[in-house]
């Protein structure tokens, strides 16, 4: 099984990210009544060290939703919600953020914004994905990020990150995705779209 | 003044002593980090374990990533260095649950499970500990005064060992 991918399976894995963070958007949007723009998604094949950098800086503090990916893709969907923007999104919610109905309103935004990306990857692929319960937790991005690839990753040297941004029009608050597949799912997904 | 640091990313070991740069590993989360001291002669280890044990195959080019090799990985360096395996230590900081997903997400209970047991097959007390729980942690190992210290997501840095 190869835990490596050609410039043409990272370029179409980036394009089902594109299409599950314009949904997403389009959610996000009706959720807090303002326009959201989608930043072009990056597909990355990473050694791990290098995928926790990637995410960001390691002790910055986040609100992060886990979204357990289960069915025919098996992974992890992570959204970021770093310092300012979550305090931005709560401003919007009219909630404060750092307090318990900032964060669980920050988990209803993760959770809602997640399985709708979901969603798109699985009617746009013709596989079964189905979002399991969300976890959030409010932590250093490092810590985050580092136990979600644990997770997921597995004994595998290379984690591939499928990352977008949806930014808030007329802020710079922003949502980070991270779709986290598991190794096997990634390669039986590329299979299906005929680019294994 | 900031001294240098070397960072300890997920799955690396690296070893310092005294005049050397600090061992800095950010953002542990289920990760652990296992730090080994020789106070006598300064030297110091970190391992950023990532996972409890190493696949059939064995643990390839990252020995610091898999709990069972870890630390023969360190003691390995750490003797090159002039440590001896008489009056060495051993911090654990990390192993957290940061999301309960899952019967085998718990991986911090395991990291921490088999860095112990690597522990005690060599003989090595651990002498300090913060781990579980649910919050991301930072270990920094300085061997200018010998000092392991831990800093909780949004806290300050406390002094966990040494001094």
């Amino acid at each position: 099984m190869s835990s490596t991918f050609s410039a043409m399976q990272l370029d179409a894995l980036g394009e089902l990210a594109n299409i599950g963070s314009g949904t997403a958007a389009t959610a996000l949007s009706g959720m807090i009544g303002q326009p959201v723009d989608v930043s072009v998604p990056n597909a990355m094949a990473l050694p791990l060290a290098d995928a926790v950098d990637a995410a960001g800086p390691a002790e910055q503090q986040v609100t992060a939703v886990a979204l357990p990916v289960l069915g025919d893709l098996e992974g992890i969907v992570l959204m970021l919600f770093a310092g300012q923007s979550a305090e931005t999104l709560c401003s919007i919610l009219g909630v404060e953020a750092g307090t318990e109905m900032g964060f669980s309103a920050l988990s209803e935004i993760g959770n809602i914004v997640g399985a709708s990306y979901l969603g798109a990857l699985g009617t746009t692929t013709g596989v079964n994905i189905e979002p399991g319960p969300p976890q959030a937790a409010s932590d250093m991005l490092g810590a985050v990020v580092s136990s979600i690839l644990a997770a997921s990753a597995e004994t595998a040297d290379i984690a591939l990150l499928l990352d977008s941004n949806l930014i808030i029009e007329g802020t710079d608050a922003q949502v980070s995705f991270l779709l986290v597949p598991s190794t096997k799912s990634v390669n039986d997904l590329l299979q299906r779209l005929g680019i294994s | 003044m900031t001294s240098p640091e070397i960072m300890v990313r997920m799955g690396e070991h690296a070893i310092s002593s005294k005049g050397g740069a600090a061992l800095v590993s950010i953002g542990l989360g289920s990760c652990i980090g296992l730090a080994l001291l020789d106070r006598s002669r300064m030297v110091f280890g970190l391992a950023h374990v990532m996972l409890p044990a190493a696949p059939p195959e064995g643990p390839g080019g990252t020995p610091g990533k898999f709990g069972d090799h870890a630390v023969p990985a360190l003691l390995d360096m750490m003797a090159r260095k002039g440590s001896r395996r008489t009056g060495l230590e051993a911090v654990l900081v990390g192993g957290a649950r940061m999301f309960a997903i899952g019967s085998s997400m718990d991986i911090g209970a395991r990291n921490e499970a088999a860095a112990r047991e690597a522990l005690k097959a060599a003989r090595i007390p651990v002498v300090a500990a913060e781990t579980s729980g649910s919050t991301g942690r930072t270990i920094r190992v300085l061997p200018e005064e010998g000092l392991v210290t831990v800093k909780a997501a949004g806290g300050k840095p406390t002094t966990l060992y040494g001094g």
